[in-house]
């Protein structure tokens, strides 16, 4: 992605305003360097897709210094708003391995020989969550042996929580995009068009018509395009598609992904090939009803746990509560930041959503609902990006909300 | 009487200077400015010596040996004096001794891949130097 440094330009982030933000919690906190490891910090302080291995060192002033692996370098140093110099490379040799090259920079280059390191610990449901592993630890700490290591993750957590406006136009175009692949996979499908197609094949029409829109990548680590159809849509959350064909009087679960400027679009849509059922149509008329009532609940100022408590009444009071999984929403923000909400640890149950998290004012979440009928071979999932308003919630695919029959 | 040039003394310095001045043009130095000091550790006698080059606009402009700390460069490549010598004597390649960790590099590795090519040609200019190690 081309680096975007006009402030005028509707995508444009304030990235070095960004830094001094962490700059000024790590002096709050007395932390004398930060060394972050997480793909989501890599992405709110870079901006730019790093996808490998990468380590950003945050000094008390000025720019940070990125490194990355090797092969990948000179690209995000074309792409990002940092200036060549603070782009590193490590690589297989002597000197240059990732724990060398990165602490002879904050020794040697930065001056820093003691004091509190801030680096990124902690555990995830999300594969790719980067987190430093316990060997990187032990011998960087080896290698910094003058200084006290402070756990800090939820510094760059706290500050991506509010989304500012560049980032929000950015996820408004990457569901704009997302509904091109659901237009595409709606054309397909149709009259008909379904017969003998498969998952993998709606997969990537759907992919190609959101890269003719101009998404980078399908970028979801549980499948890229997520789909399922018959008994599969009843099986949970993870569906990489499969050369299964699409049946008639099936139900079919659409969950489509774009990335436009790191900003992830994500929206699930569901159909039921013809001739439906009445049970089928019960559970899907259910499951729209659902969403809709989350979506209208939302407002900065409510929590994750209302709100799962209210559609779990709702769903009850519908007699499908036994259908619904019982949460809404997980979080979301720049490529690698789509987990727990909130940036507070819950000692209790740590790393996951903080159930009393009380949402702001552009906040985003991806409103995520799971509806399974296994024994019925049926399911829904909905998955839309929503950025939280005073009063509501702005819901970012415009795809009409619906389980439509079609044949 | 040998015409060798004790390796690192003041001779081969001067001989190094003049060679690679005279053998490599700007262009084939890709018009880079750039420094480094190889630091040489395990010297006979047990000292540490240091080879320090450096280019402006591609031109070799100071080669500098001697002992102690070196001059502030932009690279760094530490090793063992019998590794740079092998490398002297076109029996050890540069980039296999820095991928196999014989010797360390300090500096930004993206800058220097891009001046692998030019250290492989400084190289073999000072390989040409009749040289007693």
């Amino acid at each position: 992605m081309p680096r975007i440094l006009d402030p005028q330009d509707k995508y444009y982030i304030d990235n070095p305003g960004r830094v001094k933000a962490i700059q000024a919690q790590m002096h709050k906190r007395g932390i004398d360097v930060y060394l972050g490891s997480r793909i989501r910090t890599m992405s709110f302080v870079m901006d730019t897709f790093c996808p490998w291995r990468s380590y950003i060192v945050i000094p008390p002033e000025g720019q940070p210094t990125y490194f990355t692996f090797v092969v990948d370098a000179l690209r995000v140093g074309d792409e990002t708003w940092i200036d060549g110099d603070h782009v590193r490379a490590y690589g297989p040799m002597g000197g240059m391995d990732q724990v060398s090259a990165i602490t002879d920079f904050i020794k040697d280059e930065l001056g820093i020989k003691k004091g509190r390191i801030g680096y990124e610990d902690g555990i995830s449901a999300y594969t790719a969550e980067g987190n430093l592993s316990h060997w990187e630890y032990t011998h960087f700490k080896d290698a910094l042996p003058g200084f006290e290591w402070v756990n800090s993750h939820d510094i760059i957590d706290a500050l991506s929580l509010i989304k500012d406006k560049g980032t929000i136009e950015r996820f408004r175009t990457a569901s704009l995009i997302v509904d091109e692949g659901h237009k595409a996979a709606r054309a397909a499908l149709e009259s008909g068009g379904y017969r003998g197609m498969t998952e993998t094949v709606i997969a990537g029409i759907a992919a190609l018509a959101m890269r003719k829109a101009g998404s980078v990548s399908e970028w979801n680590f549980a499948g890229l395009n997520e789909i399922s159809s018959g008994f599969r849509t009843g099986l949970g959350a993870c569906t990489p598609p499969t050369t299964k064909e699409i049946q008639a009087g099936e139900p079919l679960m659409l969950d489509f992904h774009a990335m436009f400027k790191l900003a992830l679009g994500d929206h699930s849509h569901n159909y039921l090939i013809g001739p439906a059922t009445k049970r089928q149509r019960w559970h899907a008329d259910n499951f729209v009803a659902i969403i809709q009532k989350v979506i209208d609940n939302y407002h900065a100022g409510t929590t994750p746990g209302t709100l799962a408590a209210m559609m779990m009444d709702f769903a009850e009071s519908r007699g499908c509560g036994d259908f619904i999984q019982p949460a809404c929403e997980h979080g979301i923000g720049l490529f690698g930041d789509e987990w727990r909400i909130g940036a507070i640890v819950n000692p209790d149950l740590p790393y996951w959503t903080d159930q009393d998290h009380v949402y702001s004012e552009n906040e985003m979440v991806v409103c995520a609902m799971q509806y399974a009928a296994p024994e019925e071979n049926i399911g829904f999932r909905y998955e839309n990006d929503i950025v939280i308003t005073k009063d509501g919630c702005e819901v970012l695919s415009k795809y009409p909300l619906g389980i439509e029959e079609i044949s | 009487m040998s015409d060798l040039k004790e390796y690192l003394g003041p001779l081969w310095r001067d001989e190094a200077l003049r060679r690679l001045q005279s053998e490599l043009t700007p262009e084939k130095m890709n018009k880079v400015t750039t420094s480094m000091s190889n630091i040489y550790k395990n010297c006979p006698g047990g000292v540490e010596l240091f080879l320090f080059i450096a280019c402006e606009d591609g031109k070799v402009t100071r080669v500098e040996t001697g002992t102690g700390e070196p001059p502030q460069a932009e690279f760094r490549i530490i090793g063992n004096y019998e590794t740079f010598a092998r490398i002297s004597r076109a029996e050890l390649g540069a980039q296999k001794a820095l991928m196999t960790g014989k010797l360390k590099l300090k500096g930004n590795l993206a800058k220097a891949l891009k001046l692998a090519a030019v250290s492989d040609r400084l190289n073999k200019v000072l390989a040409q130097i009749p040289t007693q190690y």
